[in-house]
């Protein structure tokens, strides 16, 4: 639990530690692509740090970060694959951004930060609480973005482009959306508005000890 | 030299790894990925080649007449190419088989709106036989003659096919 607080909150790997910021501002322009990404950007996260911690052991300390790419990358190329045959739509909206995991800096730095230097289970506890940390970034970051540019947010099913599940708003005043908070000036304004708000929420925690 | 040697037999071992599980993984998923790219062209594609297993290959020419190009697993080819005909509003859109050595098999019309009875005869079944099928790789279509036009629209767009069967074969 504290462990949880901390990724979301106190080291928050996107608006504490800035890792990862590329694809964050790229992706946060609507909540499914938020939430595709931070589902893919977790698996990836828990599965390199348990197989890096596996062979922490056996793995000769000179080419660790090759080791470590080449774990890395056979994971993202095997959900990108997975991915472009079950759910096309998904992958449609992603892009390129699927393939920049590989050097998502979230990653690596806890591959080499963490998973290297303990053992399987905390690794992979590590790993999940990071991505749920990346995750709600992506979600608030995509939902207030969203929210500005078309006055409502809308969750469609992924594996049915054409099915909405939820749509919290006022679909009448999209014509009145921001669209400033579509491009990436306006990401980079919400971001900067979050960090900030991170930053004085963890200095207060800070004056109360 | 020991230090050395195990360095790159462990990274060997990784990489083959990783090569054979990305194999494995991709032997699942292409033939579905296949299948997302070709659905939507899938019930025209087999009245050429009912057993087909097709495959659309990247292919652009100059003027945009050739849209689509399917490979069809050893057993030739299927382009669909448009083009504008007599009616200058709805250009004419047609599927065309070839073999493997670039001999038309059949042509079928999908989109056309030209003069009936004129240019309209172009896509009567036995004309298209007397017209297109048969003719190989290095001969032209024939034309109606008093449905210029058409048969011209038909004959670009042929020729662009075959055009386009020397390039991708």
């Amino acid at each position: 639990m504290k462990d949880l607080y901390k990724g979301l909150i106190k080291e928050n790997p996107v608006f504490c530690l800035y890792l990862g910021l590329c694809s964050t501002l790229a992706l946060s322009t609507s909540i499914n692509n938020a939430l595709g990404m931070g589902i893919c950007v977790t698996i990836v996260l828990i599965l390199s740090n348990a197989i890096i911690s596996l062979i922490r052991d056996i793995t000769p300390d000179e080419i660790r970060i090759p080791v470590y790419i080449v774990v890395i990358s056979t994971l993202v190329s095997v959900i990108e694959l997975l991915i472009h045959a079950y759910v096309p739509s998904l992958f449609d909206a992603l892009g390129a951004f699927l393939s920049l995991i590989v050097v998502n800096c979230i990653i690596l730095g806890r591959a080499e930060a963490f998973a290297k230097k303990n053992k399987v289970i905390p690794s992979i506890l590590d790993g999940l609480v990071m991505g749920l940390g990346y995750s709600f970034a992506l979600l608030i970051l995509s939902s207030v973005r969203e929210f500005l540019s078309t006055a409502c947010i809308t969750l469609y099913n992924p594996f049915d482009i054409t099915q909405v599940i939820f749509q919290i708003g006022f679909p009448s005043l999209s014509k009145y959306g921001i669209s400033l908070f579509s491009s990436s000036t306006g990401a980079f304004l919400t971001f900067a508005c979050f960090a900030a708000f991170f930053a004085r929420i963890n200095a207060s925690k800070e004056d109360d000890k | 030299m020991k230090k050395y040697f195990r360095i790159v037999v462990f990274l060997a071992i990784i990489s083959c790894l990783s090569g054979a599980i990305l194999g494995f993984v991709n032997s699942i998923t292409e033939p579905i990925i296949n299948d997302n790219a070709i659905a939507l062209e899938k019930k025209n594609l087999v009245l050429l080649f009912p057993d087909g297993e097709f495959k659309p290959i990247d292919y652009k020419d100059d003027e945009g007449i050739v849209l689509e190009v399917y490979k069809v697993n050893k057993k030739g080819y299927v382009f669909k190419t448009t083009c504008k005909g007599y009616n200058s509003s709805t250009p004419i859109v047609i599927l065309i088989g070839m073999d493997t050595e670039g001999t038309i098999i059949n042509v079928i019309p999908l989109e056309q709106q030209e003069t009936n009875n004129i240019g309209s005869k172009c896509f009567e079944e036995e004309n298209i036989k007397k017209l297109y099928v048969g003719k190989t790789i290095d001969q032209n279509a024939d034309a109606i003659s008093g449905a210029t036009f058409t048969s011209n629209a038909m004959k670009m767009m042929i020729a662009k096919a075959q055009e386009a069967f020397r390039k991708v074969k």
